[in-house]
């Protein structure tokens, strides 16, 4: 089965690759066909990757969300999932080639992890794992979307002079609000994460909360979500302002999750 | 009077609550970055004498219990709090207004998450200043006084289950608590890793395991004492009490590495090696390692290590305010619910089905 998942794996980053690519041709072709093509593609790697998950836990005997590796290509599942979601959702089409960057940098970096599947400490024998870690990847996929979305906000205007993209891209207005429900849902799975943990904590450390390097970005990102939520409400914010916050907010997503395991120990440094 | 309206206006508003979001998020930042309770000698040694310094004066030591952090957090609670008190009555008539169950619901997201967040942080908070924390070790068949509770902890069984591969599945303890002054009888629980018991209104955990030796002493030719002492405890000889035995470190496979020092092979005591060192009158007489059957000779006494076998650390806790905190937690997810999915949508907000329209 570990095998049929790396195999699957391999083909995942090439679809995902071509998808990337297949967007950026429908962007520089104008022609829809191409969003057609590139969008097939997305939507196979995604089923493969869905495959190649289920053949890592049924492989491991367990669910794939234990280690740096199974992390890093579940938070490209759920990035590409989003991604889908939100193009078809608001018929964004040009997003896939913003979105599709950012999965395949992200799946990149699950191939440069160790693949090893090791058994799993007792304290992370716990089915409020699952529920911490799935939670997790649809709030990072959310805001991997948000993130996408600041970025064209921010660079909105440059891309109007294209006028393909200044056809196919939403105003400001809409862009915001799209944006907006990418970090309310993103902020609904991240409190789900922030408790779900807190709950598996206290059973399996005896403390629900103990200011933990992980623990402590998670909160941070929460918080800087809450400000972004905030200044939307304030007259002259919402727009640039929040788009900014939207941005900052993936950067503390990706600290809490690459930043943190790498610089800073703590009982959620599991290699 | 004027005056204080319009610090209650600040203190209750968005912009107060936006700017303690955001101090408190940087000091958060900063407490993550620098290693928190170390002493100032660790500082220096790791950054410069300057930093160090620095970093006691400015409680970068201990962050998330420093003045300013107590401080940030109590005013987001003040702030939560008068904007909730102050935004009810309003809410209470936009909710008379609204037509639909669900949209009079869907008002109240911001306010639930708000009390949400508040009593998240007072249940912590509380539970902070009054939690009851103990830790008890020992071997199967070992009894021990559970802090000043009045309780008695003994332990019936520990097991260690391995896989195939020697990696750890899980660790369980079996154990007994007494009430000593109200009953002979005690209750009953298990424990392991992910599942604590609760037991006379303490919650107990699986904290870790170590290793424990039997450390027998005799003077001449006369037993004179025989106790389990865990590795990282100390055994005072019962006739000199200024002669003490420290029992360092256990070595289930030892070996010795050159330049590195005592290791073990394994986690299996086939060739067990006992680190220990000997103090008298508070000095430290020397350091070495035992194998299992050699005897250490101090004038008339003489001591063994044998029996190694595994300790369970059970940690005990009491905080009256967890589920006061975990209501807020649920009360923050429900809140963000009603505020993102059930609120009533405004006209500018409905959302187009094709963005690019």
């Amino acid at each position: 089965m570990l095998q049929v998942e790396n195999t699957l794996f391999t083909i995942v980053m090439i679809s995902y690759f071509v998808a990337m690519i297949g967007y950026f041709i429908y962007i520089a072709a104008k022609k829809e066909i191409f969003f057609k093509i590139a969008f097939g593609i997305q939507a196979f790697g995604f089923v493969l990757h869905t495959v190649a998950i289920i053949c890592r836990g049924i492989g491991a005997g367990r669910l794939p969300l234990t280690n740096q590796y199974e992390f890093a290509t579940s938070f490209a599942w759920g990035l590409c999932l989003l991604g889908l979601v939100f193009m078809l959702r608001f018929k964004f089409h040009v997003m896939g080639a913003f979105i599709m960057p950012v999965v395949f940098l992200m799946i990149g970096y699950a191939a440069m992890q160790s693949k090893e599947v090791r058994n799993l400490m007792p304290a992370l024998r716990s089915n409020w794992l699952g529920f911490h870690v799935s939670t997790a990847i649809i709030a990072y996929g959310a805001f991997g979307v948000s993130f996408v979305l600041g970025i064209i906000f921010l660079l909105r205007d440059r891309l109007s002079k294209h006028g393909f993209l200044d056809q196919h891209i939403p105003d400001k207005q809409k862009l915001d609000l799209i944006e907006y429900r990418s970090v309310a849902l993103g902020m609904l799975f991240l409190s789900f994460t922030i408790i779900t943990g807190a709950i598996w904590a206290e059973r399996a450390w005896g403390s629900y909360w103990s200011w933990d390097p992980k623990e402590t970005w998670s909160l941070v990102t929460w918080i800087i979500y809450a400000v972004y939520l905030h200044l939307r409400i304030r007259r002259g914010y919402k727009g640039k302002g929040a788009a900014i916050f939207a941005v900052i907010g993936f950067v503390c997503v990706l600290f809490t999750y690459i930043g943190v395991n790498t610089f800073i120990p703590g009982i959620h440094s599991y290699k | 009077m004027e005056n204080l309206k319009k610090v209650l206006k600040f203190i209750s508003s968005m912009r107060f609550a936006i700017i303690l979001l955001v101090i408190l998020a940087a000091a958060c930042s900063v407490g993550s970055l620098v290693t928190q309770n170390q002493t100032y000698a660790w500082y220096a040694a790791r950054y410069s004498e300057r930093t160090a310094a620095l970093i006691v004066a400015l409680h970068l030591d201990d962050a998330f219990h420093s003045w300013y952090f107590i401080l940030i957090s109590a005013f987001l609670c003040l702030n939560l709090l008068l904007c909730n008190v102050i935004r009810l009555p309003s809410l209470i008539k936009r909710t008379a207004k609204e037509n639909t169950l669900r949209s009079r619901i869907g008002l109240w997201g911001a306010w639930v998450t708000h009390l949400g967040v508040l009593l998240l942080i007072l249940g912590f908070s509380l539970g902070q200043m009054t939690h009851r924390e103990y830790a008890a070790y020992g071997v199967p068949g070992q009894s021990m006084p559970i802090g000043d509770t009045g309780l008695v902890m003994t332990i019936d069984d520990f097991r260690i289950d391995l896989r195939a591969d020697d990696t750890v599945e899980q660790y369980t303890s079996e154990i007994t608590v007494y009430d000593i002054a109200r009953s002979s009888e005690g209750r009953s629980a298990s424990l392991s890793v992910n599942n604590p018991a609760d037991l006379y209104g303490l919650r107990f955990y699986q904290n870790s395991t170590g290793w424990a030796a039997t450390v027998n002493i005799k003077k001449g030719d006369e037993d004179l004492q025989e106790a389990v002492v865990c590795a990282g405890d100390y055994l005072v000889v019962a006739d000199r009490p200024d002669l003490v035995i420290y029992f360092n470190a256990f070595y289930p496979d030892y070996v010795l590495v050159p330049g590195q020092g005592p290791a073990t092979m394994s986690s299996k005591p086939v060739n067990p090696g006992y680190l220990y060192s000997v103090y008298y009158q508070g000095q430290m007489l020397g350091m070495n390692v035992l194998m299992s059957g050699e005897v250490l000779t101090i004038d008339d006494y003489s001591v063994r290590f044998s029996q190694p076998q595994s300790y369970t650390l059970i940690q005990i806790k009491k905080d009256s305010f967890t589920s006061l905190a975990f209501a807020g937690g649920i009360l923050i997810l429900l809140g963000l619910l009603l505020s993102f999915y059930v609120k009533p949508r405004k006209p500018e907000a409905k959302e187009t089905e094709d963005a690019s329209s």
